[in-house]
């Protein structure tokens, strides 16, 4: 094992006590005992029913929980064990160990954990499962445990139906771009649950990369990509709605640890990408996607007057980051009325372009930079909304889809502007 | 009595002949220290440059918009600018020991202040600096968190920010090189209480109303009014 050290003695000896196993799922956990119960309800129906003769063990990792929740996973254990379930089937005992990681949440650190017990346990198929997900059943658990377990794949993401107002930082930016750059059309590159295999933790393992920011706030769509630049499979499997938890939506944050970490996983991967041209399909389990009309439309009102003040009051410091024909153009879509907005794809995808190489050549402090791109995201969002009000489901695919050809087409643009030496 | 002229002028003569004996060997010595000051000015110019390169500070400083402020006032970059100041300081302080060897009445003692003064001097363009940069990441993070959470008159608060740490940086320099103490001491308690005063009556008395609005919205119908962004992932 690479890093051996840094896990607790504790947590050491529990790995050892459990031996060898071929399956683990990582519940990475932080003040989570109301939503724990039903978690653990899922995996373990999943483990029991659909696995039943591989060695299989749930690893909680715990952030300093202060609601007695890794109490509540022991003591669900026991109770367990104590003859709670009458519907055996496992012909193996399902094992439960708990780590306490640090006294505040990180996801890179709870990964960090997980991916040290896989790979000590050799295990060959895991899992993270996210106890915030208020609609997880057994099926999310085995849709990506068996693409890792039984058709080898070494990285599987989630995909999610989705109704057409969710999800749109994903369509809009994240999947087009991941899929332009490094030329997997994986949808849900930022997920909160997905499979890996164990070959996949070992590699992820010897990377001295853990204790980077980046890696810390959003360590999945790193892990995807160092498949990607290992040679390893990946594909996506389809787990059903997705159901956001009912806390409060920080778009600021939200770019700032999956933008910025895209960023970063660019700036860190150049030789993977920079010379890479089109994308390829990765296997899907399951309908590619999704899109119900249900949902009501968010109020575009708000969100137009957020991009036109951000537009004009940010002006010195999109100056900085855009190119002077970008800046222009997107001072002269400001000013149009909300009824006539339209932010043009071409232009959106060379606002984000010129954003990466801005970041890659660092012309402001890099959180600040990726935090500008909050005004725009929502011009981007507005126009969408106002052009979507109405439209069909298979619409709104082909427009998804020719934004993704569009960043394709554009990429030549971002590697040019990469390269230009500052 | 035209004897007394002859030896008097004699005398003179003498006499300048006696100080120029003594006054060109300390010239020499000044010019030599002086040269010497200049070669060791430039060798240490040009190691801070080096230093100062491999360590990217031209960089931190573009992050930081300190460039930006240096490009506006026609200064050249953060790295040139301190390694020209070294080479300044340096050579300075060469030509100031090479005038107190001339040894002129008067003189030494202003130079042993101005010594004293450089150090302080040195520590006061490094506290602007920092200054400097801090007024422009801070009130770069406020503009930016301002402008994405919607709030009113985001620029107000970001030159807000920057004015006080500027404030504060210019104060601290004065205090630290020692120019009028009790009058920069005064001036800042001043102008940083009139500030906060001002703030405060224009809030309490202007924007009674819009105080009023913000704590009903906030703490009555939060739940109500706040803005839901669509959900991003």
């Amino acid at each position: 094992m690479a890093e051996e050290s840094f896990l607790a003695d504790d947590f050491l000896r529990q790995l050892m006590s459990v031996g060898e196993v071929d399956l683990l799922v990582g519940v990475p956990t932080y003040n989570n005992a109301s939503t724990l119960g039903q978690t653990l309800y899922s995996i373990e129906e999943t483990l029991r029913h659909n696995f039943v003769r591989q060695r299989a063990v749930i690893l909680n990792v715990d952030g300093g929980s202060s609601d007695e929740t890794r109490q509540l996973f022991v003591q669900s254990s026991q109770g367990r064990d104590g003859g709670g379930h009458r519907d055996l089937t496992s012909l193996r005992t399902i094992h439960r160990i708990s780590c306490e990681y640090g006294k505040a949440p990180s996801h890179g650190l709870a990964l960090h954990n997980i991916v040290a017990a896989a790979d000590l346990l050799r295990a060959k198929a895991c899992a993270v499962i996210s106890p915030t997900t208020p609609n997880l059943t057994p099926s999310w658990v085995v849709n990506l445990l068996r693409p890792v377990y039984s058709e080898s794949l070494d990285f599987v993401a989630p995909l999610y139906a989705r109704s057409r107002f969710q999800g749109l930082l994903a369509r809009d930016l994240l999947y087009p771009m991941s899929r332009a750059i490094f030329g997997q059309r994986i949808r849900e590159i930022y997920c909160e649950e997905w499979g890996f295999s164990g070959r996949l933790a070992s590699q992820c393992l010897e990377k001295d990369v853990w204790r980077e920011e980046a890696v810390r706030a959003r360590p999945e769509a790193w892990m995807a990509v160092t498949a990607i630049g290992g040679g390893l499979k990946c594909g996506q499997s389809f787990l059903g709605p997705k159901i956001a938890p009912p806390t409060g939506t920080d778009i600021v944050e939200i770019i700032r640890h999956t933008v910025g970490n895209f960023f970063w996983c660019m700036e860190t991967n150049q030789p993977l990408w920079l010379s890479r041209s089109n994308s390829q399909p990765v296997p899907t389990f399951g309908p590619d996607h999704e899109l119900s009309l249900d949902g009501i439309p968010p109020s575009q009102e708000k969100i137009f007057e957020l991009f036109r003040t951000g537009v004009s009051e940010l002006e010195p410091i999109l100056a900085s980051i855009l190119s002077q024909d970008t800046h222009a153009q997107i001072k002269a879509i400001a000013l149009n009325d909300r009824s006539g907005f339209h932010f043009p794809a071409e232009l959106w995808v060379k606002t984000v372009y010129e954003f990466a190489a801005s970041y890659h050549h660092t012309v402001l402090n890099r959180d600040h930079l990726v935090q500008a791109l909050v005004p725009l995201y929502r011009g981007q969002l507005c126009s969408f909304l106002l052009e979507h009000s109405d439209s069909s489901a298979e619409a709104m695919e082909t427009q998804s889809e020719a934004l993704c050809q569009e960043f394709e087409r554009q990429k030549p643009y971002l590697v040019e502007r990469w390269k230009v030496k500052h | 009595m035209k004897e007394i002229i002859i030896q008097g002028l004699r005398q003179a003569y003498s006499n300048l002949v006696h100080m120029f004996a003594e006054f060109l060997p300390r010239l020499l010595v000044m010019l030599v220290i002086v040269i010497v000051g200049l070669l060791v000015a430039y060798v240490l110019k040009t190691i801070l440059r080096a230093l100062l390169h491999v360590t990217r500070l031209d960089r931190l400083s573009e992050e930081a918009g300190a460039s930006r402020f240096l490009r506006m006032a026609a200064l050249p970059s953060m790295t040139e600018l301190l390694s020209r100041s070294l080479f300044w300081v340096t050579w300075l302080g060469f030509i100031l020991i090479g005038i107190s060897v001339l040894g002129v009445a008067g003189l030494q003692e202003q130079i042993s202040r101005l010594f004293l003064l450089l150090p302080a001097i040195f520590v006061a363009i490094l506290i602007l600096f920092v200054g400097l940069v801090t007024a422009n990441f801070l009130s770069r993070a406020a503009l930016l968190a301002a402008v994405n959470a919607g709030y009113a008159s985001p620029k107000l608060l970001s030159w807000s920010i920057r004015f006080v740490i500027w404030a504060l940086a210019v104060s601290m320099a004065l205090e630290e090189v020692g120019v009028a103490r009790q009058t920069v001491l005064a001036a800042f308690s001043i102008v940083f209480g009139a500030l906060m005063l001002g703030l405060a009556i224009a809030f309490g008395l202007g924007g009674r109303e819009l105080a009023r609005e913000f704590l009903e919205r906030n703490l009555h119908d939060k739940k109500k009014e706040k803005y839901e962004e669509p959900q991003p992932l």
